[in-house]
């Protein structure tokens, strides 16, 4: 090899990455870290800081308000995996038997919310749940003959339904599109070989199709569970009076608190410590689901 | 040297794109601040970009400059300029602010407040007596002004005249809540017998929100004092509470929730309710979006909770703030007096707007007289104008969202307690709520231990 050769050999991978080393580095790192710092400050407005050593924590852990956003964020999460995730998977199941010109059709549908942004969606159902003129009013109205002037987004009791119901027009059909994806991967001869040891179409998902997308699942909820934590567009834009608190706070979620204290009560400091709380809560659940599945697969 | 290159012939046009580009974007920077206007001006509202595009070229041939006009989304406004404050970049000149935004910036002491301190300008060219004066609290912090109020949007009641004439409910003598709740009795009707009433008194949401704010406020109840102090904690505001809550929930409530946008406009055109809370701008949102109302609409002054007492309150309003890094501050002053107090200029933008300025010495002007078609023939401006000086002091604070959040809850424990309940121990219930939530407040607050500083 020719001695220019072995020089770009030696810097051509470092240069290839270095744009994304420097970003990484820029808009990753560094925030991190300065954020892992700003934790122990308060700051006030743009300017100015003080060390408050575990200040912000302390008052973090004693708030009514930080608790009730963390309920209402946990409900969200909860939500997420117990009727989302099923409704994805059972979609899925039926796309997957389906034949491949009405597959790809319903696929697009069902998807097709996703293509549009958050806050797209979140003023859309705003006007869904309108009171008397909302379609989901009427709706419901003449299903149960009850719910023509009720106030989705103004009554406490029902706006965390309301964010469920938003969040599973939209997620359903992107998490359908991983199971659809696992459910094509599942080797069909295990199938066959169960239905034909007698196994019903029950028994066959839960004991062969099942564990063979172990992992689509598992990754699914982890991401459904990250996501549920991150939620903020969607209140924020159903609720846009109340800066997504909801009334009573019952559509507050942690990033929404987050948003609160650090952008519009201006300390940075105690949003961060949020951050970092958040980000321990989601790793502490993340851990024990891959944990727990790990475990599964073992035994 | 391209057969040199590791890796083959893509990664070699990859860098030389990176580096290509890079070149580009950095000699276009500085073509475009070659090009950079002597001054710029961030607005957020659509209406006043607009309005300021058209009168911008005056401003720049008597003073022979260029100024730069931004019109910015009202949250990301906000964001961007925090985080250029925060950072230390570059930020307009001027920047209008909403409503509920200035606490932010003034939180910390006043040395570290981003915005030019206006109080000495504004009293050495002796504007304050030509201001209403209620309308400078919004952007005060400390007793340090550090914007100039845009508007006043005193608030009004637009009513249904034709749907009321013809119940014979005469609109001038409801001139206290008293009378208003009692007409209201009369106006709920259910049409079709579905036992969902039809037709209701007025539009409030029954969560409080903005209604129960406004009414706080025409009773002097704010949040928050001049000096920060916690102030909606006062026997008054547990009677508005009492009176809101009868008024919206219950079966002897007179009001409806019509809600926004379309809703709103279909429960105007189908009155669904007879009156709707309306300040200055709303006049002109009501009467864009329902045109077929035109001659069928008018305006009343709130009713009042005494006889002879305030028939206004005020909702929402924009300050106009000069950055403290802007290099041209003098320039930018007279850009911010070119704007807000030149009273030709503002008859204009009254026709195109139904905003109340401030500034009184333009109230005279033929177009705040004039007779709108659309309210039946009624001086708006002139109408509003009556208002203007009794309408109360707002001080903003950084913990306006907290107390908004808290007093909401307070007022949803109320509903909570009377429906299931009533009246019995409902303003004992309401007392012990205020005081947890004013203690609440209060402890947010004394975490800022540098806002206490001047």
């Amino acid at each position: 090899m020719s001695a220019p050769k072995q020089l770009y050999r030696g810097w051509a991978p470092w240069l290839l990455l270095a744009p994304y080393l420097a970003i990484t580095l820029v808009f990753t790192l560094y925030p991190l870290l300065n954020a892992a710092v700003l934790a122990f400050y308060q700051t006030n407005g743009p300017v100015s800081r003080v060390f408050v050593g575990l200040g912000n924590f302390r008052f973090l852990l004693t708030d009514p308000v930080f608790y009730k956003a963390l309920w209402n964020t946990c409900v969200f999460a909860v939500c997420s995996v117990f009727l989302q995730l099923p409704l994805s998977m059972a979609l899925a199941l039926l796309l997957n038997s389906g034949n491949d010109r009405l597959k790809g059709f319903f696929r697009l549908v069902l998807f097709s919310p996703n293509l549009v942004g958050q806050i797209f969606v979140g003023i859309l159902f705003s006007v869904l749940f309108t009171p008397r003129y909302g379609l989901i009013n009427r709706f419901v109205q003449e299903l149960t003959g009850w719910g023509l002037e009720e106030q989705w987004l103004g009554n406490p009791a029902l706006v965390m339904p309301a964010i469920v119901l938003t969040g599973l027009w939209v997620y359903v059909g992107f998490n359908m599109i991983y199971f659809l994806a696992a459910l094509q991967g599942v080797d069909k001869s295990l199938e066959e070989a169960a239905r034909i040891d007698g196994a019903n179409r029950l028994q066959v998902f839960w004991n062969v199709t099942l564990p063979s997308m172990r992992h689509v699942v598992v990754f699914v909820v982890v991401t459904s569970i990250i996501g549920s934590f991150q939620l903020f567009e969607l209140p924020l834009s159903l609720l846009p009076a109340s800066n997504g608190r909801g009334p009573d706070n019952s559509g507050l979620t942690v990033i929404s608190y987050l948003y609160e204290v650090g952008f519009n009560s201006g300390d940075l400091g105690l949003g961060s410590a949020v951050g970092w709380v958040v980000a321990l809560i989601i790793l502490a659940i993340s851990t024990l689901q891959i944990r727990l599945s790990g475990a599964a697969e073992e035994a | 040297m391209i057969e040199n290159f590791p890796y083959g012939k893509a990664p070699f046009w990859l860098v030389f794109l990176a580096l290509f580009s890079s070149v580009v974007l950095f000699a276009t920077r500085q073509r475009a601040a070659e090009a950079r206007a002597d001054l710029t001006l961030a607005t957020f509202a659509v209406q006043h970009h607009a309005a300021y595009k058209k009168v911008l070229p005056e401003f720049e041939r008597q003073h022979g400059v260029r100024v730069g006009l931004q019109l910015v989304d009202m949250r990301a406004l906000q964001t961007r300029l925090q985080n250029a404050m925060l950072a230390g970049t570059e930020v307009p000149d001027l920047v209008e602010i909403p409503d509920g935004s200035i606490g932010y910036f003034t939180r910390g002491p006043l040395k570290d407040v981003g915005f030019l301190d206006l109080t000495e300008r504004i009293e050495h060219e002796d504007y304050r007596p030509r201001i209403v004066h209620s309308r400078f609290s919004k952007w005060e912090s400390r007793g340090r002004l550090f914007a100039v109020p845009h508007d006043v949007h005193p608030v009004m009641l637009v009513y249904r005249s034709d749907l009321l004439e013809a119940l014979g409910i005469d609109a001038e003598k409801l001139d206290t809540w008293e009378a208003f709740v009692a007409a209201g009795q009369k106006v709920r009707q259910d049409f079709d017998g579905d036992g969902v009433v039809d037709r209701h008194m007025i539009d409030l949401p029954s969560a409080g929100g903005f209604g129960l704010t406004i009414l706080l406020t025409q009773r002097g109840i704010g949040l928050f004092g001049s000096q920060g102090e916690v102030t909606f904690n006062v026997p008054l505001t547990v009677e508005t509470m009492v009176w809101y809550l009868h008024q919206t929930h219950g079966p002897q409530k007179i009001s409806t929730e019509c809600g926004w946008g379309q809703s709103l406009m279909k429960a105007m055109t189908d009155g669904l309710a007879l009156f709707y809370i309306a300040p200055d701008w709303r006049s002109y949102l009501i009467q864009t979006d329902v045109p077929n109302l035109r001659g069928k609409m008018k305006l009343l002054p709130l009713p009042a909770w005494e006889k002879g007492g305030r028939r206004t309150s005020v909702w929402g309003g924009t300050g106009l703030a000069i950055t403290r890094a802007s290099p041209k501050q003098d320039l930018a002053w007279a850009l911010a007096k070119f704007l807000y107090f030149n009273p030709t200029e503002l008859g204009k933008r009254f026709t195109e707007t139904n905003i109340l300025p401030p500034f009184k010495d333009a109230w005279d002007l033929s177009e705040f007289q004039a007779p709108s078609e659309f309210y039946s023939g009624q001086r708006l401006g002139a109408e509003y104008a009556k208002l203007a000086p009794e309408t109360p002091p707002v001080w903003d604070s950084p913990y306006s969202g907290v107390a908004e959040g808290k007093v909401s809850e307070v007022f949803l424990r109320a509903v909570g307690h009377y429906e299931q309940r009533g009246d019995k121990g409902l303003r004992e219930l309401i007392q012990r709520e205020l005081d947890a939530a004013e203690s609440y407040v209060n402890r947010v607050m004394a975490r800022n231990v540098l806002g206490r500083t001047p």
